[in-house]
């Protein structure tokens, strides 16, 4: 039958069934088993001897995430088909039974195809956050995941010319912090202490300190000014002689102009930043600066992620490197490529020259050091050894230090030589091949780095290796949540949250600027931090607990969302607020997400139905056979979106899947296509009672976004789901290839733990370094 | 360690650059696009720079006319007599705010004044920008205009020594208005926009055997499934293998890219070596048709080389200040400026010993180099009676060569850029400032 609507790829419906969860595996005898019969019986002709299925019989493969009560309701209602009443009752139960051990269940799957740890190269973030700790192994440096100071250091100078007169006896300069770099100061001069003689024709200020970068990605600076400054980020240069992002020394006409530079930078670091600004015989004075985020708009750079704390530069790569693999649901490096080949290599190069411009502060040798040679022999020996995450063996030691040392003397030659060897090796690319065994104090230092941080251990790390401080479960699990406390570490879970959200979905957003005259990218922008504020302040706080990311009733609101969301008595900056009246529960309801996933002029129950059931509730749903464009303008006018959708996908053979989509994204339709709580959709009253149809055929009543919550918040397989992708992203390998039993240890202690994400996450780094040996 | 080999072992691109050739000079062009246009006539432009003044005493020609005898700082360019012009009498009149360091230095190519700013020289009121276009850069848009004239860059700015601060003191180029252009004194970045990313033959070979022999070691102690991804990074390895061996076979550049050392730190006292790379990058990125406009500049204006390499301690500005009673000061300022001779002596050799591809002549036939300084003379600070010196390019201008040419006292150099436009056939009536354009191009062909 025809669909009475025209089709095209813009929307996508969804055909075929939703898999859900799996169970423990016992000992059974299968080859005895009473559901082996019925298999043979009723469902081998279709399914085939081990459930491969058939395509001819439109039989996909019996493999899936079913629980086994679920397996048993679906045989129990849909098999065999057209027959339906040949396998009920204890027939079903034992087939499903049969199925569920023999092949359907992933540890089955796991005994027939034992499923292993692949082999993979290090992703794009993991080789440029290792390059970076590399060089910081050598600086020490840190990474402490929040700012303690925040503000910059600021000395005020009454010279243009940064000089201090002696005479004056300190009244021509002082010091403080100062939160943000903006000032107008019109005609006039700065806040200055009392006893300061300072004058409007000429002043100078110099700021300095660290710079909190959250996110990986290219960062626009920008300094807006009527006089003269310069910006030097990632340096340790102060001087106006040296290289600077931004030189905008020179003023003229004491007009406003913006200076700007980008740069690519790497999240959860510090990078030290200093900034000079001078006013000299002009009328005016005016300074701010600003930065654009990635995806973000121009802002005062603000207080929070400025500290006075002083930090060391990262060695940030500029190698252009391809995107990894997604094709598994989560990045990884299971793929070479010649372009990822000549990034390496452009990486390594670009590193070489880094490490000899820079070795007098990584190797500590001055260019007349008498021990210069027995100095760069020692960083030469070392550099392998922190980028292989473990101590040379001897024959490495002749092949990457030795022969470079032999060949070019104690020289910048020979340095270069090594770091161009090291890290193009495949045992630096390749962490896993390092090893002679997985279970190794090495190997296990180098899987908790990957797992917490994408990147290599640390000085702290890898004494615990050497001194053998890694040998069971419970001392690495005491080292992972030291990690835990990390800038790196909050980086990788930030991406992971923007992975399980799907936050990059939401980068081009535009709406309909009549319906819509409030939403700009300002907007689309706080509302970003307003939930990564959130994100932020639940994983991070001591419970840490996942439920209240789904049932939190507060919102992080600043003025400007205010106005549009309901609280227009916020005034200034974020704060935390409570929406009575708009049934707001976590991230299901946060306005970012309901503004992603709508329309430009209407919101969307079905994108947002598809989200809530894939990523929230956990459940797979396959590819649409047949894709339809919803045209609003199809539809009589008198409809609402809950009627127009139903209509559209009211054939059986979508209601498979939108028996489940429809009623998750019904229950938002509170929500306009900017997430503005609304009690009728223009003049007609919404419905946002629904009813859920489990995969174990359970009918549960829902009515708005708050029961949805609740039941994705207490239901296993979202559980499941959640700790599945958590696994995915921090190891980047299958779950299964830790033991049979990883995925049921990691959801029963989440459970434990009152669903922890921070105790998950040191669990998933833990049991990645396969702490008991496992069971053959 | 042997510099010559040290140099030798570097780098030579991947499939862009022949392998070991030195520089080709000799040799016809390779192909149409770097032949001249329709009349056989191709025009180039390139202006050098060196601060802080001349000692005029050892600067100017004695003589006047085609009779003039040259003096030491000139003397290096003894073997360019008869394509040199000597200009005595022209001064940069443009007033306004800044020093005459800056004014000299930001109103040399641009002609124009400096806007009020925040810049403070040792004397006179502060400054910004030049308002205007610098004369480089007017031409490079009028070439670019053009599709017979057009090339990949249009310009190039060379530096040498030039410090990493932005104002008007060190730069002399200008896009337009408050749109400084800022000269690379790095050879190794000029090379990468050049050439492209270098890689040194040596090192990449040395990674390619290190990392096969890896590569297959690590293999063998794997399972054949994970043995796949390795297996495919070795491939990839040989195939870099192969351009590495084949490197240099498929060239498409009539002149390989010089032999550099990229790497090459930039300091103080490696200037002399610096010059020389800048100079070989200006000639073949020339001779390839990739710019016809460039512009050499030493140091800065206020620069404070010490040049070592003539056992000279003192800084370049400082001496320059020195009154023109103390000799041995002068004998310094002397030697400094015989230096800078000797250096433009180079390329210009380079110049006149490459053929013009795709004609007759050499390079330097169509190529007018001129020679310049921010003041007249350092200790007195003077914009007037700026030592410009004008070589070659005769095919290119029509200009007469091998003469002292004295112009009127106090002539704007403004009309000295309007000669140059017109010579290139961009028949512009004012430069910079409009004042000082009213009588017009001066004469010299």
């Amino acid at each position: 039958m025809r669909s009475p609507y025209p089709r095209s790829l813009f929307l996508i419906l969804l055909l075929t069934q939703c898999f859900v969860s799996a169970g423990f595996v016992a000992a059974l005898d299968l080859e005895n088993h009473p559901g082996k019969a019925i298999y043979q019986k009723q469902c081998l002709e279709c399914h085939g001897e081990t459930g491969e299925g058939a395509e001819d019989v439109d039989a996909d493969p019996l493999v899936g995430d079913r629980t086994l009560e679920s397996l048993a309701g679906r045989i129990e209602r849909t098999m065999p088909e057209d027959n339906e009443d040949d396998c009920v009752g204890p027939d079903a139960k034992a087939v499903a039974e049969y199925i569920f051990h023999a092949f359907y269940s992933p540890a089955a799957q796991a005994k027939l195809n034992a499923v292993t740890t692949d082999i993979t190269r290090l992703t794009r973030p993991q080789y440029l956050n290792s390059l970076a700790d590399i060089m910081g192994y050598f600086r020490d440096s840190h990474n402490p995941p929040e700012i303690d100071k925040p503000g910059l250091n600021a000395t005020y100078y009454a010279s243009g010319r940064f000089r201090v007169d002696k005479e004056l006896a300190g009244k021509d300069t002082f010091k403080r912090v100062d939160k943000k770099v903006h000032f107008d100061f019109k005609s006039g001069i700065p806040k200055v202490p009392e006893d300061k003689t300072f004058i409007p024709e000429e002043f100078a200020m110099q700021w300095d300190g660290s710079i909190m970068i959250e996110e990986t990605g290219v960062y626009e600076f920008v300094i807006r000014t009527r006089n003269g400054v310069f910006l030097n980020l990632n340096s340790y240069d102060t001087n106006n002689d040296n290289p600077k992002v931004i030189d905008g020394w020179v003023a003229p006409n004491n007009e406003i102009r913006d200076e700007s530079a980008k740069m690519f930078l790497l999240g959860g670091r510090r990078y030290p930043l200093a900034m000079r600004y001078f006013k000299f015989k002009a009328d005016k004075g005016y300074v701010e600066l600003l930065w654009k985020k990635p995806g973000g708009i121009l802002e005062t750079i603000p207080e929070k992620v400025l500290t006075t704390n002083w930090s060391h530069p990262v060695f940030t790569s500029t190698a252009q490197f391809p995107a990894d693999d997604r094709s598994y649901g989560y990045e990884r490096g299971s793929s070479v490529s010649r372009q990822w080949l000549d990034a390496v290599t452009d990486g390594a190069y670009e590193a070489a020259e880094y490490v000899v411009e820079n070795l007098k502060d990584l190797a500590k040798v001055k260019k007349d050091d008498p021990e210069r040679g027995k100095k760069l022999r020692e960083f030469g020996a070392q550099f392998p050894s922190v980028a292989f995450r473990r101590p040379l063996k001897p024959e490495e030691k002749s092949l990457f230090v030795d022969k470079a040392f032999e060949k070019h003397g104690e020289t910048d030659e020979a340095i270069r030589r090594i770091v161009l060897l090291s890290l193009t090796s495949p045992r630096f690319l390749y962490p896993d091949t390092a090893f002679d065994s997985p279970t190794g104090p090495w190997a296990r230092a180098s899987t908790m780095a990957l797992a917490l941080w994408d990147s290599i251990p640390n000085r702290n790390l890898r004494k615990a290796a050497e001194q053998g401080k890694l040998s069971n479960a419970k001392q690495v699990e005491e080292k992972a949540w030291q990690m835990l406390h990390d800038g790196r570490a909050r980086n990788k879970t930030r991406e992971f949250f923007h992975h399980w959200l799907e936050l990059d979905k939401a980068q081009q957003v535009s709406k309909d600027s009549e319906l819509f005259p409030d939403f700009s990218p300002e907007v689309m922008a706080d509302l970003r931090t307003s939930l990564e504020l959130f994100l932020d302040e639940i994983t991070w706080s001591e419970k840490s607990d996942y439920r209240e990311l789904l049932l939190s009733d507060k919102m992080f609101l600043n003025e400007r969302l205010g106005k549009i969301y309901g609280k227009p008595e916020i005034k200034g900056s974020f704060q935390k607020a409570d929406l009575p009246g708009q049934a707001r529960t976590g991230v299901i309801t946060h306005p970012y997400l309901m503004t992603a996933f709508a329309y430009h002029n209407n919101t969307s129950p079905i994108h947002r139905g598809v989200f809530l059931t894939r990523n929230i509730a956990g459940m797979t749903l396959k590819p649409p056979p047949e894709a339809i464009e919803f045209k609003d303008n199809d539809f009589p006018p008198h409809l609402s979106m809950r009627e127009k959708v139903t209509e559209l996908t009211r054939a059986k053979a979508c209601m498979a899947c939108h028996s489940m989509i429809n009623p998750l994204g019904f229950s938002l339709e509170h929500y306009d296509a900017i997430g503005r709580w609304r009690a009728k959709e223009e003049d007609k009253p919404i419905n946002d009672d629904g009813i859920l149809e489990t995969d174990s055929g359970e009918r549960i009543e829902i009515k708005g976004p708050r029961e949805v919550a609740e039941f994705a918040a207490n239901s296993e397989s979202s559980h499941r789901a959640f700790v599945r992708q958590m696994f995915h992203h921090s190891v980047k390998q299958p779950a299964l290839a830790y033991g049979p039993e990883t995925m049921n240890q990691l959801q029963q202690h989440f459970q434990n733990t009152n669903f922890n994400i921070r105790y998950l996450l040191v669990k998933i780094a833990t049991l990645a370094t396969r702490p008991e040996t496992p069971k053959s | 360690m042997n510099s010559s080999h040290d140099r030798r072992q570097f780098l030579k691109s991947l499939g862009i650059s022949a392998g070991a050739a030195p520089f080709l000079t000799g040799l016809p062009g390779f192909n149409s696009l770097h032949a001249a246009d329709g009349n056989g006539k191709k025009q180039r432009v390139i202006v050098m720079f060196s601060p802080n003044g001349t000692v005029p005493e050892e600067f100017w020609p004695e003589g006047d006319g085609k009779d003039f005898k040259l003096k030491r700082i000139l003397k290096p360019l003894e073997p360019f007599r008869n394509r040199m012009t000597v200009i005595h009498g022209l001064s940069n009149k443009v007033g306004g705010d800044g020093d005459r360091h800056m004014r000299g230095m930001s109103c040399l190519l641009t002609g124009t004044e400096l806007f009020p700013g925040n810049i403070q020289g040792g004397s006179d009121t502060p400054a910004g920008w030049a308002s205007g276009i610098s004369i480089d850069q007017e031409l490079k848009n009028f070439f670019q205009k053009n599709e017979a004239t057009r090339t990949r860059f249009g310009s190039l700015e060379f530096g040498v020594a030039v410090p990493h601060r932005a104002d008007p003191w060190t730069r002399m180029s200008y896009a337009g208005p408050n749109k400084p252009v800022a000269p690379i004194d790095d050879p190794g970045l000029m090379i990468e926009k050049l050439y492209g990313k270098q890689r040194d033959k040596a090192s990449l070979t040395g990674i390619v055997d290190s990392v096969s022999a890896d590569l297959k070691k690590m293999s063998s102690k794997l399972g054949s499934e994970d043995q796949q991804l390795l297996t495919e990074h070795l491939n990839l390895i040989r195939e870099l293998e192969q351009e590495i061996s084949h490197q240099g076979e498929n060239d498409t550049l009539a002149h390989p890219m010089p032999e550099i050392d990229p790497k090459i730190e930039l300091v103080n006292d490696n200037t002399p070596r610096i010059s020389r790379m800048q100079m070989d990058l200006l000639v073949n990125a020339m001779a390839n048709d990739m710019t016809r406009v460039a512009t050499l500049q030493f140091m800065r204006s206020v620069g404070q080389a010490r040049m070592q390499w003539l056992g000279i301690e003192e800084g370049h500005h400082g001496l320059s200040h020195e009154p023109d009673n103390n000799g041995e000061a002068m004998e310094k300022l002397t030697k400094i400026n015989e230096w800078f001779a000797g250096e433009l002596a180079y390329l210009l050799k380079k110049l006149s010993d490459t053929p013009e591809p795709g004609a007759d002549g050499s390079m330097l036939d169509n190529t007018l180099v001129v020679w310049l300084n921010e003041l007249g003379k350092g200790n007195t600070h003077t914009l007037d009676n700026i030592p410009f010196v004008l070589f070659g390019g005769e095919k290119a201008t029509g200009f007469q060569m091998g003469r002292r040419l004295n112009v009127e006292k106090n002539t704007p150099h403004n009309r000295l850029w309007l000669s140059v436009a017109h010579a290139m056939g961009h028949r512009i009536d004012t430069f910079g400032t409009e004042l000082f354009c009213s009588d017009g191009p001066l004469k010299l062909s």
